[in-house]
């Protein structure tokens, strides 16, 4: 019997979505299963960590994480799969970059806590319990992970070989990438199997937008009735493909809403809010310092909008406090 | 945190600043001095990337206003000061840690004093809290 090469699909802090991009390779998994083994897929086969655990070093061919580390669960089940795989994948926005959650680094783990066991007009939580990482109860010791002080990236805590982004990845990048694995015809280690240009590269809006791109006014995108044809930008609304990379084939874009930026920045770039920041200005029509100080304060959580998927990732990666 | 001796960086435009002075005599004066071509030219990533290896503060000299060489840079660099101003305070860094500073002086002599103003605000606001 020929053995296929082994797979495993984990989530760490996730929401499902990636898992669910998955899926939608539609009657392409089947090609994808025919071809390999699937030893570790949490959302949808019922394996445990123990069946991991008992694959030798470097058998799993490849391991697709998505998801950000949060907790200590999250960084041991990475760290065993980069022990098992020779090849590990970030895969999507929160593994490649820590993600949407990982605007949570804007607060410290003492402030979420304070909001969901004690603050929050939802709670009612007589006697003041928090969660705890050992109680005691009736004599059993119950254990929970350990809710770390902030969100990480996966490369901030195991050696990743290659990046998807997304949020979640589209299914034609995905079958690409599994498809490059299985025929061993990849680019070098740490690469993003992406394209490496912006979003704008391929927008189909891209030829309304004006050579000097000048906003009086910066409107969100529910506050107009937004051409579906007409550059966001020159509509006043700010949208992140400037900066953004290309290949998530424009699907925001394409139901009329700006781009938010989940496949991080374009090759190169370190830091996207930091790296934005200097094209926001720009676009900037302004005559004095009041002008300039009304349309920049008309943006409700600049830091949020410009780190809304790579916060953790970023130079500074959390708040001081 | 009296012996606190804040680590600072000053970008400075060649156009508007020292460029009549003693450049290596002005160096000696003014630690992590930076000369730039436009203070336009300054992405707001240097500035972050100088926190990220321990900055206390930066200071950028500009042209005055409508005296650019290139037009617009240093009213460009005042918007983009601006706008990381409020990104910093997310991150938990005072806005008052970044400062632009549009004036001109050829001979470059009052940019050790302006570091020096500079660094005794600092000194108030105390270091870069930990992240």
């Amino acid at each position: 019997m020929v053995t296929k090469p082994k797979v495993a699909i984990a989530w760490l802090g996730s929401c499902g979505g990636c898992d669910e991009a998955v899926v939608d390779l539609n009657e392409a998994i089947l090609d994808v299963t025919n071809a390999v083994d699937v030893i570790f897929w949490p959302v949808a086969l019922d394996f445990k960590y123990k069946h991991i655990e008992a694959v030798n070093d470097g058998d799993i061919v490849l391991s697709i994480i998505n998801g950000h580390v949060r907790n200590s669960e999250q960084e041991e089940v990475a760290k065993l799969l980069r022990q098992k795989s020779k090849l590990v994948l970030a895969f999507g926005a929160c593994a490649c970059f820590g993600g949407t959650p990982g605007m949570a680094n804007f607060r410290t783990k003492e402030d979420i806590f304070n909001w969901v066991y004690r603050d929050s007009p939802t709670v009612v939580n007589p006697k003041g319990n928090y969660p705890q990482v050992k109680t005691v109860v009736e004599g059993k010791e119950l254990t929970l992970p350990e809710f770390y002080e902030q969100v990480f990236a996966l490369n901030q805590v195991i050696d990743v070989d290659y990046y998807l982004p997304g949020c979640p990845p589209p299914p034609n990048l995905i079958a690409n990438a599994v498809t490059a694995v299985l025929e061993g015809k990849l680019p070098p280690k740490g690469s993003t199997l992406a394209p490496h240009k912006a979003l704008c590269d391929s927008c189909k809006r891209n030829k309304t937008k004006p050579n000097k791109i000048a906003i009086k006014d910066i409107k969100r995108i529910h506050e107009i009735e937004a051409s579906p044809d007409t550059c966001f930008l020159a509509q006043g609304v700010l949208c992140m493909g400037i900066g953004t990379r290309d290949g998530c084939g424009a699907v925001c874009i394409e139901t009329n809403i700006p781009c938010r930026g989940c496949f991080g920045p374009v090759e190169g770039v370190a830091d996207a809010g930091a790296k934005f920041i200097p094209a926001l200005a720009s676009m900037l029509d302004v005559q004095s310092d009041s002008e300039m100080k009304e349309a920049a304060d008309s943006i409700d959580d600049l830091a949020g909008y410009l780190y809304r998927f790579s916060l953790p990732s970023s130079m500074l990666q959390k708040k001081r406090t | 945190m009296s012996n606190f001796e804040p680590k600072l960086v000053c970008f400075s435009c060649r156009f508007g600043w020292g460029f009549l002075g003693n450049e290596a005599e002005l160096s000696s004066q003014i630690k992590n001095w930076i000369p730039i071509i436009c203070s336009g030219k300054l992405d707001t990533a240097h500035i972050v990337d100088a926190f990220k290896h321990g900055a206390d503060g930066v200071l950028v000299l500009g042209c005055p206003e409508g005296e650019c060489h290139y037009q617009d840079g240093n009213y460009e660099a005042k918007k983009r000061i601006y706008l990381l101003h409020k990104v910093l305070a997310s991150y938990g860094i005072e806005p008052d840690r970044v400062r632009i500073e549009m004036s001109l002086d050829p001979e470059g002599k009052s940019i050790p004093k302006l570091v020096k103003t500079m660094s005794d605000t600092i000194k108030q606001l105390g270091p870069v809290k930990k992240a």
